[in-house]
């Protein structure tokens, strides 16, 4: 019975959050039309008269995790078929772990880095770029993941069974040969799947973006300027002592659903892919 | 045949290019940071010598520029600093024979002066206004503004100084009012050197004395380390003074809101795991719950700081406690939890439970007796894991709005507290100079924490692993 009510914790934690958030963001949607929320090129609660478009956060967002992507996908993608497919078993079983301490580095310790380092390190490149800006936030989470994409991806093609390597190789593939055209296409929706994981860590990192990226809403979103992404936006308002009956806190409610529902529909997808995926080769 | 060999080995070198550099950005990162936490040694020194600095800027008196300096802002009373006639709102010019313009450089100065553990350097001053000049009086002479020494100092009558001077410049730069005279007097230390020209106004005559305001003495500083790291970990937090930065109530924050988690999430996790392992039939409202599980574990820690906030902090009115911290935390980790304990509970034989069944014991005998105590090493592992994750955890605490100026240890559940990922966030948003030496510092402390228990995490599981494949 108590086991019961244990398993059923989940449901009920997840239905409380959607309760919580919807509930939060009625009085903020009776205000604030859904369509001028969610098309609207200006966020700028405290101001008068305050607007409530949520398109710069948005795509504040959408910069910081293309670019965490695209260093972090082909870098753990790489990484992953070099440990499955090239590196010998020592070594392989010596760098999985090192991967695997190296996804628990906290990532307040990455904002630090991209603040301190990676910042003034492009500035020497670029000078347009701000002491705050997306680029630099979105490169360090990048790197930050790129153990986790290559740790999810190793999985992936580690359950690949192994009759397909040796197939291939046994008609004379190369590795290459055999990891692009067998074991990848094989593999592939498991990798989609780590892809989604990856995006749903890039786009719900908080700390990297709160400390690198600034706190400025602007619309089109620039990488080389201040951006103020959904999470910081959170961070912001929480941090910033208003009244609890303060109407920004509804504000708070409706960007967090947003933020739920994204990543809801796209861990749901990822599970989704990796049990189709397991249901085939297992 | 040869272009595929190239390209095999060019695919080769690509993968492990991208493994190998990945691990190298990585590690070189930590290793900067580890670097940029060296000033904490000195740092710590000049604290315990008895100064704490803080960078300050004057304005050059008749032009635009304006001069940083590193102002004495704190001497603690029966330090040596203090024996040494030091006070608070004097200027450090000099330390080791390094002109000092800021703090940073003060630090740098006592890291690398030649030298034991315990060396005695020449630190050169400049006592604050009252000290070197006496009482001053803004007064004019032949149109032009300047200072009326009313009753000189101690320094100022050594010097030649007398009641009822009137100081013009000093070294050509002139005395415009009563704050300017002292600046002059550093400023013109800074760029020109002592002793200084003086120009004063005796009894309608124009007059140049010689004169240097400063102090110099040998002042004491001690350079372990060791004691260094040490009091950095254990002391309380000075907000104002980077030198006098402490993690005790962080690190001590970080140790209650994790004890409170696990009192939480432990039990829960491992029931809800045993629950949808052992007992859970296989149907829909099954898979829904594990689509949700897998869902909580992929939501923004923002999201579940949110959760904490609006349900613990304010519905069940526990504030902005350990108690709600904990709580929070809990949320964040059972998903993880319950994932890690299913998989270790999957990994046990079912031979195992079909022989306990057959020999008559009940569900719950055979889940007791014979499984957990069976999963127990990758439980273990998945709880050492989640934990770690949860001690670095900042943003859904910072949502909850735990407080970055925490200066004091928590003593009890109801207490406000700060946790060590938290106090580096705000060590990091500090634009003074050191923060970041102590921002650097407390990563080396988390992260070496997280690392060891990581790696022993790591080492048990794979131990673990090994006993089922033999």
């Amino acid at each position: 019975m108590g086991l019961t009510a244990a398993g059923l914790l989940a449901v009920v934690l997840t239905f409380t959050i959607i309760a919580l958030f919807i509930q939060g963001s009625i009085p903020f949607l009776q205000t604030v039309p859904l369509g001028e929320f969610l098309r609207g090129t200006r966020w700028a609660p405290l101001h008068e008269p305050s607007s409530y478009g949520v398109l710069p956060l948005v795509g504040a967002t959408a910069v910081t995790t293309g670019i965490a992507l695209a260093v972090a996908v082909p870098m753990g993608l790489l990484s992953a078929v070099f440990l499955s497919a090239y590196a010998p078993n020592p070594v392989r079983r010596m760098l999985k772990p090192v991967l695997e301490l190296l996804a628990g580095v906290p990532t307040v310790v990455y904002g630090f880095f991209a603040l301190r380092f990676v910042t003034p390190l492009l500035q020497r490149a670029f000078p347009v770029l701000g002491f705050w800006n997306g680029l630099s936030a979105g490169l360090v989470m990048g790197i930050m993941i790129v153990p986790y994409m290559a740790s999810l991806s190793e999985d992936v093609l580690y359950a690949v069974p192994r009759s397909l390597w040796e197939g291939a190789c046994a008609l004379g593939a190369t590795r290459f040969e055999t990891v692009t055209r067998v074991v990848i296409p094989a593999a592939l929706s498991g990798i989609g799947a780590a892809f989604i994981l990856a995006m749903t860590r890039a786009v719900g990192e908080t700390m990297i973006v709160a400390l690198a990226a600034g706190r400025t809403p602007t619309w089109p979103p620039d990488p080389t300027q201040p951006l103020l992404t959904l999470t910081t936006a959170i961070v912001n308002i929480a941090t910033g002592d208003h009244e609890a009956t303060a109407f920004i806190w509804a504000a708070v409610f409706a960007i967090g659903l947003l933020l739920f529902l994204t990543t809801l529909f796209l861990n749901t997808i990822s599970y989704l892919i990796i049990q189709r995926f397991r249901e085939k080769y297992a | 045949m040869r272009g595929r060999r190239a390209l095999e080995w060019a695919f080769a070198l690509l993968a492990g290019g991208a493994l190998g550099v990945s691990l190298v950005v990585l590690i070189v990162l930590i290793a900067i940071t580890a670097l940029q936490a060296g000033p904490i040694t000195s740092m710590r020194s000049t604290a315990q010598a008895g100064i704490s600095l803080s960078l300050r800027s004057m304005d050059v008196p008749g032009t635009r520029d304006s001069l940083a300096y590193a102002s004495i802002a704190q001497v603690e009373s029966g330090s040596p600093a203090a024996g040494l006639g030091m006070s608070r709102g004097d200027a450090l010019i000099e330390v080791a024979g390094v002109a000092v313009d800021r703090p940073s450089r003060a630090w740098d100065a006592v890291g690398e002066a030649a030298g034991g553990q315990e060396v005695n350097l020449s630190v050169v001053w400049i006592p604050r206004s009252e000290i070197t000049l006496g009482t001053l009086r803004a007064a004019s002479t032949g149109g032009e503004p300047c200072v009326l020494l009313t009753s000189p100092s101690v320094a100022a009558q050594a010097a030649g100084l007398r009641a009822g001077d009137a100081l013009v410049a000093a070294a050509g730069i002139p005395i415009t009012g009563t704050r300017q005279a002292w600046e002059a007097l550093v400023v013109a230390a800074r760029t020109q050197g002592t002793p200084i020209e003086l120009t004063l106004d005796r009894e309608g005559e124009r007059q140049v004395v010689l004169w240097d305001p400063s102090v110099q003495a040998e002042l004491r500083f001690v350079r372990d380390p060791v004691r260094a790291w040490w009091t950095f970990l254990t002391s309380l937090n000075e907000p104002r003074y980077p030198e006098r930065a402490g993690l005790l109530p962080a690190f001590v924050g970080s140790v209650y809101v994790v004890l409170v988690m696990a009192v939480v999430a432990f039990p829960l996790g491992i029931a809800g795991a045993v629950y949808l392992e052992e007992y859970a039939p296989t149907n829909v409202l099954t898979r829904i719950i594990e689509v949700l599980v897998a869902n909580l574990a992929g939501t923004p820690s923002a999201v579940v700081g949110i959760i904490g906030l609006e349900v613990f902090a304010r519905a069940l009115g526990a504030g902005r406690s350990v108690l709600a911290g904990g709580l929070t935390l809990s949320i964040l980790i059972l998903p993880m939890l319950i994932v890690a304990a299913r998989e270790a509970l999957r990994s046990v034989p079912q031979t195992l439970r079909d022989a306990a069944l057959a020999v008559g014991a009940t569900r719950w005998e055979t889940v007791r007796h014979h499984v957990l105590p069976y999963a127990l090493p990758g439980i273990l592992t998945g709880t050492i894991l989640s934990f770690s994750r949860a001690l670095g955890e900042a943003a859904p605490l910072l949502l909850l709005g735990a407080f970055l100026f925490v200066t004091y240890v928590p003593q009890g559940l109801r207490d406000s507290f700060t946790v060590v990922p938290l106090q580096i966030f705000e060590w990091a948003t500090r634009p003074q100079d050191g923060f970041a030496a102590v921002a650097a510092a407390a990563i080396v402390i988390l992260v070496a924490l997280l690392l060891v228990l990581n790696a022993v995490a790591i080492v048990l599981r794979n131990r673990f692993q090994r006993r089922w494949s033999g």
